[in-house]
This record gives C-alpha cells, structure tokens and sequence, in this order.
C-alpha cells in the first residue's frame, strides 16, 4: 500500500518482535507533547507522569519485514479507518441511545424513566459498536500498517505538519 | 415537533458554538489539519458533549436545584464532564484496543475543550425537558463537528494553494475563520422568518 493513500501517519518505536516476525510498537511521543495546555490531564508525556497511557498505547503490527527493537518506523492507518472507526465507536451508541431514549419518552412521557431508558440505549449501543468494531477488525480495516523506517533525525511525518 | 426542529437548526447553524460563540477555538484551530482527522474529533467531542449533557441535565434537576446548591453548578459540570471522557475512554478501550489505539487522542483533550462546559450551562439556562436538551446538546455538537470539517477542507485546500509568505500557517487560517463566521451569520436570518 503506497503511503499517500493512508491518512494518518505516525512515528513507532518497535519494543517487541514476534517469533512469527510481527512486532510490539509504541508511538513516539512529538516535542510538543507534554507541552500544551492539556499537558496535565493528557498524561502523553509518559514516563514520570501517567506513564501506563503510552503502555496502554502499545499496538501490534503483523509480520513481513525486518524490524528490530528499537527500530524507528512510520506506520499508517487505512484511508477511510479512522472515520469508519469514529462512526463505530460514537455514532453507533448515540442512535441507540437516542431511539431507546425517544420511544420511552413517548410511551411513558416521564423524564427520569426517559433518562434510565436512554441509559440502558446507550449501554446496549456499545455492545452493538463492540461487535461492529470486532468485524471491521477481523476485516483488518483497522489495522495499522509498516511503511518505512523513520529517518534518523524525522519527528513528524509530513501530513501532520502544520499549514 | 416543528419547535423542536427550529431549536435544533438553531443550536448547530444560527447559533454555532464555533462561528457564534466562540466555543472550542483550541480544537478548531489545532485538529483541523485533515478532514478525517478533524471528523474523528468532531464526532468523539459529539458523544461526550452529548452524554455529559444528559448528565449534567439530572445534577442540575436532582441534586442542584434540589437542594439550592447552584452556586457549585460550574465546579459540578466540569466533574461531571471529566468523569464523562474518562468513562467514554474506559469504555472505547473496552470496545475495541484497536479503536482507542485510533481515537484515545482526541478524549483527553475534550476534558478542557470549553465547547463540552459552554452547551452544559447553556441547555441548563433553557430550563430544557431531558430529551429537549439531549437534543440541544446533539444538535450544538454537530454544528461543532460540521464547521471542524467543512475548516479542514479548507485548510486541506489552503495547502495547497500559494499564500504569500506573510500569511502562511495560523494567519491565513484565521482569515478563513472569519470568513466562514461571516457566513454562518447569514444564517441567522433563518430564525426571524
């Protein structure tokens, strides 16, 4: 898959490699993070901080090249992933959420039951979206993908330069 | 029915939280690189604006109002929508690692997006029935996430345009900011016919 054709690209440091030749990445932290006004509630400075959140980052690529621990490597996401994602993920349980919500609040015309109905909508939504995301994951449509080692001295692939 | 519409129009288009009120101009002007990128934010910041509002509808009606505690109302929805991204981030790591590997950005930075607080205060001002200001709440976040992604493709287009060197990066960027408000504005016009 030739690079242009991936929306998000990011910088990963492989920290596992897998007998089968897949690998264990973490995505490398830019010079900025840390550094905004979010800085103490994102927690993405890592280590000293909240450092579980980049562990919690570690993602798995499947085999077919050569990579190292310690390597640097651009990875990219699918073009339409990161919006099929989204939609998965927070629109699916909102309609549920909305429908359960609207049929009560016509049946019973009563806020607080309204409010327990929309609840349980929403909580039924994410089961929905839990089974569309292990499709669409099946499916590898999620999955990110290698496309080149990092070059020594690149912090940020050239789509998410700033315009 | 037809009330409920107008309201809707209203809170996404003739009242836009970005265009109108000045809500959420972190994000408006820093996720708005690429249309994708700037969709993905506009639709996690929709279902935490979204959740946190019904949550904050039931805090307001039960438990401020109830015991004349207003005056803790803004320390209250800024617990309420913290709690509200950690549970959303919680819960999308559950449904799907892959998932959160894509979109666990955007939620931290949703916690001190003023738009989420902005729609909490504003539907609690309407004195609003929940499913009325769920839905205030749903409407505000798509007019939200629809300016993110009709800047985005402008930005993506501004790319690739030749700006004079003066006006290249935030400059030009804030330019078409206001031109887009200058447009949104026209659509005020729709709530006085």
């Amino acid at each position: 898959m030739s690079p242009d054709l991936h929306t998000v690209e990011g910088i990963a440091r492989v920290v596992g490699v897998d007998p089968d030749g897949g690998a264990w990445l973490v995505p490398e932290q830019t010079t900025s993070c840390g550094h905004c006004a979010s800085a103490d509630v994102c927690g993405s400075k890592g280590i000293g901080t909240v450092a579980s959140r980049l562990e919690a980052r570690r993602f798995h690529i499947d085999g077919g090249q050569a990579l190292h621990i310690g390597d640097r490597v651009v990875i990219g996401i699918g073009n339409r992933a990161l919006f099929k994602g989204a939609l998965t993920a927070y629109a699916l349980p909102l309609l549920v959420c909305f429908a359960v919500g609207g049929v009560a609040q016509w049946a019973a015309q009563d806020d607080l039951l309204t409010m327990a109905s929309m609840a349980a909508g929403l909580a039924g939504g994410l089961v929905v979206a839990r089974l569309a995301a292990r499709r669409l994951t099946r499916g590898g449509e999620l999955a990110p993908r290698f496309l080149r080692f990092a070059a020594p001295n690149e912090s940020c692939p050239p789509q998410q330069v700033m315009q | 029915m037809k009330e409920t519409v107008l309201m809707m129009i209203g809170a996404a288009l003739v009242n836009n939280v970005i265009l109108a009120r000045f809500l959420g101009l972190c994000s408006f002007m820093g996720v708005t690189t690429r249309i994708d990128t700037a969709a993905g934010m506009g639709l996690a910041t929709t279902f935490v604006i979204t959740v946190s509002s019904m949550a904050d509808w039931a805090v307001q009606r039960y438990l401020l109002d109830a015991y004349g505690l207003g005056f803790l109302r803004t320390v209250t929805f800024i617990l309420v929508i913290a709690s509200a991204v950690q549970f959303t981030e919680m819960t999308i790591k559950k449904v799907s690692p892959t998932l959160f590997q894509m979109l666990g950005i955007y939620l931290p930075l949703i916690t001190t997006n003023c738009a989420v607080l902005g729609v909490a205060l504003l539907l609690v001002e309407g004195r609003m029935s929940l499913i009325g200001a769920t839905l205030f709440a749903f409407a505000s976040s798509l007019g939200y996430s629809l300016v993110m992604v009709i800047f985005a493709g402008l930005r993506e287009r501004l790319a690739l345009a030749q700006v004079p060197r003066l006006f290249a990066g935030p400059p030009i960027g804030f330019i078409v900011a206001s031109l887009l408000a200058m447009a949104f504005m026209g659509f005020s016009g729709i709530s006085t016919n």
